[in-house]
């Protein structure tokens, strides 16, 4: 086995993360930070705002499942030990982004019926496909479904959103902040981890590559609707900020993403500059650690 | 040791250019270890002679002295073990050791 995990402690978890990035916040955001007003005060905003959020709380709460499941699936103590900490993180997100639907307005009885309403059925499915693996204690299929393909996802998407929302909304720029920390730990224990276990079960390949390509066909439907239907909202908070500007409200420099300009993009622009920047990355991961990557139908 | 320059390239009779290093507001490791990390900020980002990018989670790692080909280096916010070498650029670039 590797022993890369040799130098990982609860302790150094502790150190980094709890006593670490997280003193001094609340639900992963500065105390008493607010959500910025113009998603408060604007409907189509806050609605934009809950179903990018209950997006989150759904993809978060496979990587609970995942990750708790994986725990017992580990051949090994530092890899439980690892795991152990990742199903505290994940239970984090799954908490702080709840929180962010309740701070949006939506009320706790109504918790559910609204994640049914606005959860995208593509995600939960690249969460089905995921969650079959872990529930077969399939270990080595399962790191890379949720430690690479999961992760690396959610790793480019937070990144998107924090650059979205440094300037606009800093109270969801920090919470996002926090999760992007956690992902460092959880992508590298999935290529480490798995680029040595890939060579001692060559023969997982095929069946790991098949499951790639289907959570990459599911992770690109699930972009594309949430592109296409986002065109009103990133109207309106354009419409707001040249509003602003107008009325003497200094406006913020253009927040930039991997050479796109967010707050000129179209949505078919964002989506582009998304999707290619996962499949990029996801590649280049696949590649190192001996995997293939399989490229999907087009949804 | 904290230094994330675990092993140095045997044969390097250079003497190699010593780095004072600054914290840069990168909080996610242990205290003493934030100033030898720092976030990276984007492709347009050069490196200094002593810096050299994580491929595994995108933070700059950095040492108190240069960095050569064939350096072994350690990213703590990733946990990955890493060689430095040359990139088809001419920059020198990491490469994951998966041990």
């Amino acid at each position: 086995m590797s022993d890369f995990l040799s130098a990982y402690s609860i302790q150094n978890w502790l150190e980094s993360c709890p006593q670490g990035y997280l003193l001094d916040t609340e639900y992963g955001h500065g105390i008493g930070e607010k959500e910025s007003e113009a998603i408060a005060s604007n409907s189509t905003l806050r609605e934009e705002s809950i179903r990018t959020t209950v997006q989150l709380v759904v993809g978060e709460r496979c990587a609970l499942a995942a990750s708790s499941g994986l725990v017992n699936a580990a051949p090994d103590y530092p890899s439980k030990r690892f795991l152990a900490t990742q199903t505290l993180d994940e239970a984090r997100h799954v908490e702080i982004f709840t929180q962010r639907l309740y701070d949006l307005g939506v009320k706790k009885s109504e918790l559910q019926s609204t994640i049914d309403q606005y959860a995208n059925p593509h995600l939960v499915k690249f969460a089905e496909v995921l969650l079959e693996k872990v529930d077969k204690k399939d270990f080595v299929a399962g790191v890379v479904g949720q430690n690479i393909v999961l992760e690396g996802l959610a790793f480019s998407v937070f990144e998107m959103l924090h650059a979205t929302s440094a300037a606009a909304n800093p109270k969801f720029a920090h919470t996002l902040a926090g999760t992007i920390a956690d992902e460092r730990r959880h992508v590298g224990f999935g290529e480490n981890r798995i680029g040595s276990l890939i060579k001692e079960f060559p023969e997982k390949k095929p069946e790991i590559e098949r499951m790639q390509k289907d959570m990459t066909y599911h992770m690109l439907a699930t972009f594309s609707a949430a592109f296409s239907g986002a065109g009103a909202a990133m109207n309106e908070g354009r419409r707001l900020a040249a509003q602003a500007e107008e009325a003497g409200i200094p406006s913020s420099e253009p927040a930039r993403w991997h050479g796109a300009n967010l707050q000129t993009a179209s949505p078919e622009e964002m989506e582009a500059v998304l999707a290619d920047t996962v499949l990029g990355e996801f590649k280049t991961r696949l590649s190192r650690i001996g995997l293939e990557y399989q490229t999907p139908s087009a949804p | 040791m904290t230094d994330p320059l675990l092993e140095e390239e045997v044969g390097s009779e250079e003497p190699r250019q010593r780095f004072v290093l600054d914290e840069t507001g990168f909080d996610e490791v242990p205290k003493k270890y934030r100033r030898f990390y720092r976030k990276w900020g984007g492709p347009t980002d050069t490196l200094a002679p002593n810096e050299v990018l994580c491929p595994v989670c995108k933070v700059v790692i950095r040492s108190t002295r240069e960095l050569r080909v064939g350096d072994r280096v350690y990213c703590m916010p990733c946990m990955s073990r890493l060689v430095v070498a040359k990139s088809a650029s001419g920059l020198l670039e990491a490469i994951v050791n998966y041990g």
